[in-house]
């Protein structure tokens, strides 16, 4: 199930948001998980068992973990015997195809093995559970005596399926004892609403631009249609994402969670290491956190933290998909950082703020070309062409009417990627607040309505050979 | 009566405040409440109906597609919010139209 869609928005979140505020103080807790359990079921029937696996085993190592009269050396193994248990489940039914695909490709093998699909969310879950066992092992926090608050913490479906990666330390103090009223209600369901928005409302249309230009064929892009299209996935990429974190930080404060924030204007940043502080920011500080510092962090020799980096930005490059594309993605933004960090760092300081900027958002896009072609071929091509080099057409006819039809889109896509909006609301706000009241109220009911209309008419399906 | 007044206010202003949330209400208990329909002219094809309920189709992910797309042929009001779509989309896109790329670009490949 996913948030944008009618049955997830007009039938599974009333039903548990009824039943979760109609049932007593220790029910709560029990709806949710219930409904989390449910709602990942829907879309993964099977794999649901897997879910539920990792959450007894991790749960059982936990509680050995935190038990008073474990040994140093036994609960060493326990932890080897988590991360073993997580990262193997992970790298199996994540990465089993690519391992093989790549061995049968070296050796021209055909190998027919059986690849499993990849279950929803593996990545995402995995990851919480790895923050909870791996800060039980420290010491930083108290194993969770409850089964039932360690299953919600890493089921829970607001942030099951994509994220924000919620580490245990952050919730812990939340998962039993937690405010819950009104205001944070409506202020969560109001941030689902901007979350859906961005979702249906700019991501899936920009989009409908960048699957145009992809679905050409290489010698008809012009290379300023390259250009627009690399930068409407930019844009569908960001909105896709922060919206549906947006649409999990909502549903969380709507039952009374709060999670991170996810994402900070990202592409108002002025430099690489700025971007990836402002670009799912769960994910960066988890890294940070349990590889990036384990490695030893900065406090390395130059030749350590070169390496340092590149590991972390092989394995950030490899968590985004199955595909070696990832990892020259994340190497790509590894080397990016690298040399920012060692050459760059003093004197950017001088650039002109413009250049700081234009100088990130040349990169950033370019990196999506590296992110959303699989097939290398594909991507050396579509770059030559952004770059000029593969003899296309400058400009044609086809990319002015294209720019034409979405140019009120493109504009509002920047803008709402920035965070001029929300400032000039603010100011607003202390200077007419009684209109301000009504605006907003007019302005969440549009998106409510225009988000319905979207998620509808998406699925208009006329079947023009009918017969009577 | 000033003191009564401002908690009308207050109770006022939150039931403004989750509009949103009674739209989203409103619609589920209206679609509980409407017959459904088996045939749409506008799109010249049947509607899909509540899938009958099997076990396997429940494991093989079948059963829940069923039930989305039931839920979006039979969702109240469908023909309103689909010419809502296209009219918004015509000022917006100037006519560019094609259906939304619906693709999950956060759930894909994650």
């Amino acid at each position: 199930m996913v948030f944008s869609s009618l049955f997830f928005t007009f039938a599974f979140l009333p039903v548990t948001v009824i039943l979760y505020y109609s049932l007593g103080k220790h029910f709560k807790n029990i709806v949710l998980l219930t409904a989390s359990l449910f709602f990942y079921a829907w879309g993964e029937p099977v794999y649901v068992l897997l879910l539920c696996g990792s959450i007894l085993i991790n749960y059982c190592i936990g509680a050995l973990l935190g038990r008073d009269d474990a040994s140093r050396r036994n609960r060493k193994l326990l932890l080897i015997i988590s991360l073993v248990f997580n990262v193997g489940c992970l790298a199996y039914f994540k990465y089993f195809g690519l391992i093989i695909c790549t061995i049968a490709d070296i050796g021209s093998w055909h190998l027919n093995v059986g690849i499993p699909t990849l279950p929803l969310g593996i990545s995402f879950y995995t990851f919480q559970t790895l923050s909870y066992v791996i800060d039980v092992y420290r010491g930083k926090v108290k194993q969770q005596k409850s089964l039932i608050l360690f299953a919600l913490y890493s089921s829970m479906f607001p942030q099951v399926v994509a994220g924000p990666i919620v580490k245990y330390a952050d919730i812990e103090s939340q998962l039993a004892d937690r405010r819950i009223n009104f205001q944070g209600f409506y202020s969560g369901m109001r941030r689902f609403l901007c979350g859906l928005a961005k979702k249906v409302l700019l991501a899936n249309n920009i989009g409908m631009l960048w699957s145009e230009v992809k679905a050409m064929p290489g010698t008809e892009i012009s290379v300023l249609m390259a250009w627009a299209g690399i930068i409407a996935f930019t844009l569908q990429i960001y909105f896709d994402f922060s919206g549906y974190s947006d649409m999990a930080i909502g549903l969380g404060k709507m039952f009374g969670y709060r999670f991170k924030e996810n994402f900070q204007y990202p592409y108002i940043a002025q430099s690489i290491s700025e971007f990836w502080r402002r670009w799912h920011i769960s994910f960066g500080s988890w890294f940070k956190e349990y590889v990036y510092i384990s490695l030893g962090g900065n406090r390395v020799g130059t030749w350590k933290l070169i390496r340092n980096l590149f590991i972390v930005w092989f394995l950030t490059g490899l968590w985004h998909g199955a595909s070696w594309n990832f990892v020259l993605w994340g190497l790509y933004f590894g080397t990016l950082l690298v040399i920012e960090k060692l050459f760059l760092q003093k004197s950017m300081a001088h650039w002109p703020k413009a250049v700081r900027h234009i100088y990130l958002l040349l990169f950033v896009v370019i990196g999506w070309v590296f992110f959303e072609f699989t097939n290398l071929t594909d991507m050396m091509s579509f770059l030559q062409t952004m770059f000029g080099i593969g003899g296309n057409a400058l400009i044609d006819n086809q990319v002015i009417v294209k720019l034409k039809a979405y140019a009120a889109l493109y504009i509002v896509c920047i803008i709402a990627a920035s965070p001029w909006p929300k400032k000039r609301a603010l100011l607003f706000k202390r200077n007419h607040g009684n209109i301000y009241r009504l605006a907003v109220t007019v302005y969440y009911c549009a998106l409510m309505f225009f988000s319905t209309a979207y998620m509808v008419g998406s699925t208009y399906n006329p079947f023009i050979y009918f017969r009577f | 009566m000033r003191r009564n007044n401002k908690k009308n206010l207050a109770i006022i202003q939150n039931i403004v405040c989750m509009l949103p949330f009674l739209f989203i209400l409103a619609m589920f208990i209206v679609h509980l409440a409407l017959p459904d329909k088996t045939f749409s002219k506008e799109e010249r094809r049947y509607l899909a109906q509540w899938p009958v309920f099997h076990i396997e189709k429940v494991l093989d992910g079948s059963y829940a597609n069923k039930v989305k797309s039931y839920f979006s042929d039979q969702f109240p009001f469908r023909n309103f919010w689909v010419h809502i779509h296209k009219g918004s989309n015509q000022i917006l896109l100037q006519g560019e139209d094609s259906n939304s790329a619906d693709v999950d670009l956060a759930v894909q490949g994650k």
